[in-house]
């Protein structure tokens, strides 16, 4: 009897000690990535990496299908929206009738305040579960949780709200990927005869996607500060217009010292690369590109140097499958990273941009696209002569 | 005091008020000439002025229609929408043919002249107020693009327009067409009985209806000639950004409007000018620029141009209602 109650105790001992180094492991894996002081700096970090350990049970909305979805969406504004629509009515297209019966949609024009009334008349449509691309983090956290209240699952896809109620967000961490940008610059810069001179353009002051990706940027050149001097940091508003007027007030203040040059977003990286072009300099490395094709083939043709990060309009497929899967009842991970998910969403550099150019698509087609040639040809995203 | 004296004081008051509202602009202007020389000895090398200039020209061509219609007691916040609808038809009827250029610019023209006769027309005839009907019109315009492009404008920018981007010295096109442009309609305000009938309308429009004035025809004519003026500037900024954007006019509306303002033309119309608008746009435009070569926080930047402009209304309000 004891030899029994021994063995069960050292069974059990030994169980608890296998869970304990691998979920040990997880979380050292998690939080490795990120320094004390950048996790204590940044409430973004924070609240993503709370949740990258923190499953939701969503038993409370299992149901059988088919499922009618709510799209509250960023609508037309831009060709990434475009294309992030046009790849979620191909996917419900592809699913079938029998997993999505009806996908609601609401066109936010880009616009929060179009937005919050509008996400009330999608809930008043009893949707199954909730897709939103908030158009302003503190703006739409009240209407996330009514829906929550309403007992509607809410997916947050490509953005933040306020609010912890929610059931899972999918996207990337941006705070790591200001974070790499900012690396892979000082990597790049020669700062063996004293500190290299950048500069920082960051998206619009104010808004989360910028500010957090700011945060990690700055971090990196703050632990690195015997290797970069910043000489400025001003927004560009995520405008090539706004890009190219700044950046052409730094050649003329800063000229030739300036090294290299960390961006928040590919439009500003377009202007920033016009502006070097009209007044005829060498541009420096520059950490900021995207797959947008305009960009991609002003680099590729100007031979620049630049680190890239994405940013998928195609992660809507991951989002819709993420919301099937609420409602299933399957246990839903709060934080869904894209990267891995999305086939080639990962950040690549000059070395690999040629690979990723299409040339018959248009300037501003937005990659990965994961739906068929005929859909973009569609939409007009193809070159056609 | 003696009543000699008195009138002596009044009259001193009197003229130093006038002073300020017709030179205040020119003295601000001298004066943040003088404090950039102090701090930012670099805004008066050929590069710098070059860039500024370029600059300028695209808030300054806006800007003409604005104090325009400004004058006749108008406003018009369509702007923003006018320039994306003139990229969007740039790119797509010319698709980066060179030869297709004019015939583009020239249909972006006409749709610019309609949507200034629909500002003017609600203006005018349906009695709308300015700020309402021309917003409505934004929306609209806004909305028709969207439609029409589906939120991914497409084409190709010609090449010809890069001819933008280029400066010689401290001249580039932009800025000698802002010079241009600004000569004609100088000479139109002041030369022309046109002109005469503009102020007329914008000071009293009672009386100038009663004068036997086409006041409507007037204000419509400033509205769709203002229209015009901002598909240039769309143009421009078209040539200058390389390809459409959908941001490409972020602010331009209100910053005409403050440019205006700055430079001295009232909001109820009938009093300031272009010259004034031309200070009121190197105003702004200077200050933007040594705020980034001082490296200024966008915060900071934001109240300087603020307080700049809520000085500049003040002063003249102050000045013109005691003179």
């Amino acid at each position: 009897m004891m030899k029994k109650l021994l063995y069960g105790i050292l069974a059990l001992s030994l169980l608890l000690a296998v869970t304990a180094v691998v979920f040990g492991q997880d979380e050292g894996a998690a939080e490795s990535e990120f320094t004390e002081e950048q996790i204590a700096a940044s409430p973004y970090l924070q609240s993503m990496l709370a949740r990258l350990d923190e499953t939701y049970d969503t038993s409370e909305f299992a149901k059988e299908g088919p499922y009618r979805i709510a799209f509250a969406a960023q609508g037309t504004s831009n060709a990434w929206s475009a294309l992030m629509d046009a790849h979620a009515y191909w996917y419900v297209e592809e699913l079938g009738e029998d997993v999505i019966s009806e996908l609601l949609y609401g066109d936010a024009r880009g616009k929060a305040d179009i937005q919050v009334p509008q996400v009330e008349d999608l809930l008043a449509q009893e949707p199954d579960a909730l897709i939103i691309v908030p158009m302003g983090a503190a703006a739409l956290s009240a209407p996330v949780e009514r829906a929550m209240m309403q007992g509607v699952p809410v997916v947050l896809c490509a953005s933040a709200v306020e609010t912890d109620n929610f059931v899972t967000e999918v996207g990337t961490n941006l705070f790591a990927a200001g974070a790499s940008l900012a690396q892979w610059l000082v990597d790049a810069v020669d700062s063996e005869e004293g500190p290299a001179k950048i500069l920082m353009m960051t998206g619009v002051p104010g808004v989360t996607t910028s500010v957090v990706m700011e945060e990690g940027a700055m971090t990196v050149f703050g632990a690195n500060a015997d290797a970069v001097e910043i000489l400025d940091n001003q927004p560009g508003n995520w405008s090539p217009a706004e890009g190219k007027r700044l950046m052409e007030t730094w050649l003329v203040q800063h000229g030739d010292e300036i090294d290299g040059i960390w961006s928040g977003g590919a439009q500003m990286t377009q202007g920033i690369i016009s502006a070097y072009l009209d007044a005829g300099l060498d541009i420096p490395p520059i950490g900021g590109g995207e797959w947008q094709n305009g960009f991609l083939r002003l680099a590729i043709e100007n031979d620049v140097s630049y680190a890239a990060w994405q940013y998928p309009n195609a992660m809507i497929t991951l989002c819709i499958d993420t919301a099937i899967q609420i409602l299933q009842g399957e246990p839903t991970a709060r934080f869904i990273d894209f990267v891995g998910r999305i086939p080639n969403s990962e950040p690549f550099t000059d070395a690999e941009g040629e690979s990723y150019f299409r040339p018959e698509w248009s300037d501003d087609v937005h990659g990965p696209i994961t739906m068929p040639d005929e859909k973009l040809a569609e939409l007009g995203f193809l070159v056609t002569d | 005091m003696t009543v000699a004296k008195r009138y002596e004081a009044v009259s001193a008051g009197w003229r130093l008020r006038k002073l300020i509202v017709d030179f205040g602009v020119y003295m601000a202007l001298g004066i943040l000439l003088l404090a950039s020389w102090l701090l930012t000895p670099k805004l008066y090398e050929v590069d710098t002025i070059a860039v500024v200039m370029r600059q300028a020209a695209q808030l300054g061509i806006v800007a003409i229609g604005q104090t325009m219609i400004l004058l006749v007691a108008g406003l018009d916040l369509s702007v923003g929408g006018v320039i994306v609808l003139t990229s969007v038809i740039v790119a797509e009827v010319s698709n980066g043919r060179d030869e297709m250029l004019l015939p583009a610019i020239l249909i972006a023209l006409g749709f610019g002249a309609l949507v200034g006769l629909g500002n003017g027309l609600l203006v005018t005839k349906r009695r709308v107020p300015p700020f309402v009907a021309t917003l409505g019109m934004l929306v609209l315009v806004q909305g028709a693009t969207q439609a029409y492009t589906r939120g991914v404008p497409g084409g190709f920018v010609p090449q010809a327009l890069d001819a933008v981007n280029h400066s010689w010295g401290f001249l580039s096109i932009p800025l000698v067409l802002w010079l241009g442009l600004n000569a004609v309609f100088i000479f139109v305000l002041r030369g022309t009985a046109y002109g005469r009938r503009v102020y007329a309308v914008g000071s009293n429009i009672e009386a100038a209806r009663l004068s036997g004035l086409s006041v409507d025809a007037v204000r419509i004519s400033i509205y769709v000639l203002g229209s015009c003026l901002v598909v240039i500037s769309g143009v421009v900024l078209t040539g200058y950004v390389g390809y459409v954007d959908r941001f490409i006019a972020t602010g331009l509306e209100l910053d005409s409007i403050a440019a205006a303002v700055v430079g001295g033309t009232a909001f109820v119309g009938g009093r300031g000018g272009l010259l004034g608008t031309i200070a009121g746009v190197l105003i702004i435009q200077i200050l933007g620029t040594v705020a980034v070569l001082m490296g200024l926080d966008i915060e900071v930047q934001f109240i300087i141009k603020g307080l700049v402009i809520l000085a500049a209304v003040t002063l003249y309000s102050v000045a013109s209602v005691e003179s």
